[in-house]
């Protein structure tokens, strides 16, 4: 099938290219655009691995056809940290113990973002709702959630 | 406890910066130039002849570069251990569904799926055969019909499908069951488990232009990959470069040869490097996952509660191939406690579903449901507490051990103690909430480990092992250099590593990394600090035994400003006779070291709909020591978590018919998510091993035995209901809450056929 055009911005970049309009969001940034940081776990909405921020929201980027993201707004795993400085989701998870294997750890960190973007002071409960969508096989969350809530303190309290 | 400077400290990952950047790299995420596609074919029929498969409208697609089927490889067959059981590629027949018959190399993806639509295999169906017990019976479907003829057979019982036979004898046991005051008689049923690792199967391989083989692989045996690639294409192991990439979570599921075969191959047909990914229903049909086990126990009791005998029968069912081998778990048929007379078997049986695969101490966690269930079971006849009844039984040191091993000093009591603290065990609990324990034991695992630690002119070290990181234990193996040669953490680099440049070890699995490829670490590290030492010694010219090594420098002790750094002296070796300094270490075997966890759940039981609320859950292992606290309470959780789905909700189902996954996805696989959880207690007990580097322990396997047999303990506690079959859903315990159901099926016969077989009385 031919490629359209898509515009869209990731991590900040305007980007021009050429997708299959078969393509999802996750293909996308992975295949086209060599962000390989966003993870393919099961390619159908179960797992949370492949989820980004779209237009504000935390998604699973492997539901989202390329296509119907066109003039969007994408942020990935690759776009939290600044060239000094990891994000402070990021940094928490180092100083916790939030990851394991990784391969879930860049969907569990951005839907920690979309959650603390909308409530910066989350109880527990609230965060595990908010990771609700995300299996992890090798933590077993404890320190996921204690990650999570470090950086809400740390984000809330720099404000 | 000793003092440590960078053990018992909780320092951050070495790769932790790369994973939470999204940087570090998996098998899936290399792209190379040219690169193609690979899909697989899978077997639509359980048993099969295969009759004829017309390739050449696939072949004839545009965009398709190369299409195999199993005549491609060379007709050899492999196996994981002795037995040659199995073809890489379906050859002449199929023995499951879902079982490889063709793959496709193509431009993309898509183009490769649309090739195997058009791939036309001609089937010619033989009669399956699907349940362990049925395949076991004379007159069954046999799936292999030639089994005897297979290279590496050696089994002795004819008939049925059974293909090993793992046993363990001491004492008289007939004698003890009949002396015994007791004898109490249980089966148990253990369901189908998928490993549930994140990262599906991955690999990419390319033929250099040199004609070797690089493949990059999601693996824990890159070494075993190397050899049984080599076996299968038939080509010199040498020729063959095994790159494993980051792995994201494996669990005993990627320690032998996958899918890498299939690439490899078209590879060397199109000249491109090929990529291979599974997805997630590929994951669940074609890779090895757990297949049910029945465990049968008999134990012989005396009246002060004493065990005196204990009969286990494994009836283990491994698919179409024997895959991950024998079942272990028949090894643990004595649980923690010291029983003077046993009788342990268990039989493998072949049946034509997917073969079965490694996870996390296979058979173990079924094993340790049924013992510790039926430990409780014998309890509550016997008018004891279950903890006490268990601390009386509890192996000791100096007792032997199954697998005749003296047991060495361990922290057993002190787990059993911590737990029963921290609950205020004996405990009444209002209605409808019980609380159960289970006590869990497990071995520090040994083989094959080397080390190599180079000092380097800026007084770093770089550190190269064989092993692929798994759940941190690169973390571990650089806590453990930086604490043998008395330098910082960030000090300590911990090579990429391949099968050209290191050398050769073990795989990442069985508990076995800290423990044996820690020891490794160990010895290099203090064959390095003499050679730095010996150095120090010459250049200051002072006796060896006068210098110490510590805060990255080797001093005088009796005058520590007379010293020399770590980076001065490798400066120094590089022109010195001795040459640069590189510690070396390699060893095979430890001696046994024991692991013991004892875990707790509390549950509120609904009694309308029998839904089990798990509403704590504690556990206590004793690891000798906490090379990194964090992360070893990771390890305990999610090893925990891991049980706890396997107690209750996770269950691979199979079509009675057919063999068939009905449940290949996360969807219908239903594994914890965070808000399933309580919150999870974890203690630790140290008391160290007598081999393991500073003491460590095996971390890894026990906290995913536990929490089945502590979950229907405690649903018993709860309600009174004796759930004997797992997951224990809801369903079934609001079947045994009616008094319907919940019956594990009879296997009298299939025991007394098997025990005649063997010449044994019946």
């Amino acid at each position: 099938m031919n490629k359209q055009p898509l515009a869209i911005t990731v991590n900040g970049h305007e980007r021009q290219i050429f997708v299959a309009p078969y393509y999802s969001l996750l293909d996308t940034l992975r295949d086209e655009l060599r962000l390989t940081g966003t993870k393919k776990g099961c390619d159908e909405g179960d797992c949370g691995a492949c989820t980004v921020i779209l237009d504000g929201k935390p998604v699973t980027s492997c539901l989202v056809l390329a296509m119907s993201a066109q003039g969007s707004d994408v942020t990935t795993v690759e776009g939290l940290a600044t060239p000094d400085a990891l994000h402070p989701v990021q940094q928490a998870f180092i100083e916790r113990g939030g990851l394991q294997c990784g391969y879930c750890t860049p969907g569990l960190i951005m839907a920690a973002v979309g959650l603390l973007q909308d409530n910066p002071r989350p109880s527990a409960e609230e965060v595990k709702f908010a990771i609700g969508g995300n299996l992890c096989r090798c933590t077993g969350y404890t320190k996921v959630v204690e990650a999570i809530l470090l950086a809400a303190d740390r984000m809330a309290s720099q404000c | 406890m000793a003092t440590f400077k960078v053990l018992e400290q909780n320092n951050p990952r070495v790769d932790a910066w790369e994973k939470v950047t999204g940087r570090a790299t998996y098998a899936g995420d290399v792209y190379l130039p040219g690169m193609l596609m690979c899909k697989t074919l899978g077997s639509s029929r359980s048993h099969a002849r295969i009759v004829s498969i017309d390739t050449s409208r696939a072949q004839a697609l545009p965009g398709v570069r190369a299409v195999i089927t199993g005549v491609d490889f060379p007709e050899i067959r492999f196996g994981s251990g002795a037995l040659k059981d199995r073809y890489i590629m379906a050859r002449d027949k199929v023995y499951y569904i879902g079982e490889p018959v063709a793959a496709v190399a193509a431009e993309d993806e898509i183009t490769a799926e649309e090739a195997l639509a058009l791939i036309d295999v001609q089937y010619e169906d033989l009669e399956p055969v699907v349940d362990p017990l049925t395949a076991l019976r004379a007159g069954s479907p046999s799936v292999h019909p030639d089994l005897e003829s297979y290279e590496g057979y050696g089994f002795t019982i004819e008939g049925g499908n059974i293909c090993t036979l793992l046993d363990a004898d001491r004492g008289d046991v007939e004698q003890a069951f009949q002396d015994a005051d007791h004898v109490f008689e249980d089966t148990f049923r253990s369901q189908g488990i998928n490993q549930g690792f994140l990262e599906p199967m991955a690999c990419v391989a390319n033929v250099e232009a040199n004609g070797r083989l690089t493949v990059w692989a999601s693996t824990q045996g890159p070494y075993q990959v190397r050899a049984q690639l080599a076996s299968v294409l038939d080509m010199p192991l040498s020729n063959i470069k095994v790159i494993p990439m980051e792995l994201g979570g494996g669990f005993g599921a990627k320690l032998r040869l996958a899918f890498e075969a299939f690439p490899s191959l078209l590879s060397m047909k199109t000249g491109s490097p090929v990529k291979l990914i599974n997805n997630r229903e590929e994951v669940f049909t074609q890779n090895g996952p757990r297949h049910p086990v029945t465990n049968y126990l008999k134990t012989g009791v005396n009246k002060d509660g004493t065990i005196v005998s204990r009969e286990a029968y494994t009836i283990f069912d491994v698919g179409a191939y024997l895959g991950a081998g024998p079942n272990s778990g028949i090894g643990h048929g004595l649980g923690a406690y010291d029983i003077p007379n046993f009788r342990l078997r268990s039989y493998a049986a072949y049946t034509n579903k997917v073969y079965v695969g490694s996870y996390r101490a296979s058979g173990v966690a079924d094993m340790t449901f049924a013992v510790e269930s039926h430990m409780d079971m014998i309890a509550h006849n016997l008018g004891m507490d279950p903890l006490d009844f268990r601390l009386k039984n509890a192996i000791k040191e100096g007792d032997t051990a199954v697998n005749g091993s003296r047991v060495p000093r361990n922290g057993l009591f002190e787990c059993l103690a911590a737990v029963k603290e921290r609950l205020g065990l004996p405990r009444e609990l209002p209605e409808g909430h019980g609380v159960g324990i289970a006590l869990c034991e497990w071995r520090s695992g040994t083989g094959p480990s080397t080390a190599s630690i180079s000092v380097n002119e800026d007084g770093t070290v770089s550190l190269l092992t064989g092993s692929v990181d798994i759940s941190g234990s690169d973390t571990s193996l650089a806590s453990i250099a930086a604490e043998s040669l008395g330098i910082a953490m960030d000090q300590v680099i911990v090579a990429r590593r391949d099968t050209d440049l290191a050398p050769f070890t073990g795989p990442s699995g069985g508990s076995r990394i800290v423990y044996s490829q820690g020891k490794a670490v160990e010895l290099a590290a203090e064959d390095a600090r003499n050679k730095l030492l010996a150095l120090a010694a010459d250049r200051l010219g002072v006796p060896q035994d006068a210098l110490a090594c510590a805060d990255g420098s080797v001093y005088v002790q009796d005058n520590p400003p007379q010293s020399l750094t770590l980076g001065q002296l490798a400066a120094m070796s590089v022109t010195s006779r001795s040459g640069p300094i590189v510690g070396n270490a390699s060893l095979s075997t430890l001696p046994y070291a024991p692991v013991f966890s004892a875990q707790a759940a509390e549950v509120q039981v609904d009694r309308d709909t029998g839904q089990v609320k798990l509403t704590r859950y504690v556990q206590c292992q004793d690891v000798g020591v906490a090379i990194n606290p964090m992360a070893v309470e990771g390890q305990l959780e999610g090893g925990a978590v891991q049980g706890i789905g396997r107690a209750l909700t996770e269950d691979m189902q199979f079509d009675p018919e057919t063999g068939a996954v009905r449940n290949p996805s996360f969807a219908s696989y239903l594994m914890p998510l965070a808000l399933d959880l309580p919150e999870l207690e974890t203690l630790l007990v140290r008391v160290p091993s007598e081999d393991g580097p500073f003491g460590a322990r095996a971390v890894a396997e026990p906290p995913g035995f536990g929490p089945p047999a502590a979950i229907a303990n405690a649903i018993y506690d709860a309600v009174g209901v004796r759930i004997r079959e797992l997951p224990l859903s809801g369903e079934r315990v609001l079947a045994a809450l009616r008094g319907e159901g919940n019956d594990v099926a009879y296997i009298g016969d299939e025991l007394q056929e098997l025990k005649r077989a063997e010449g044994l009385a019946v």
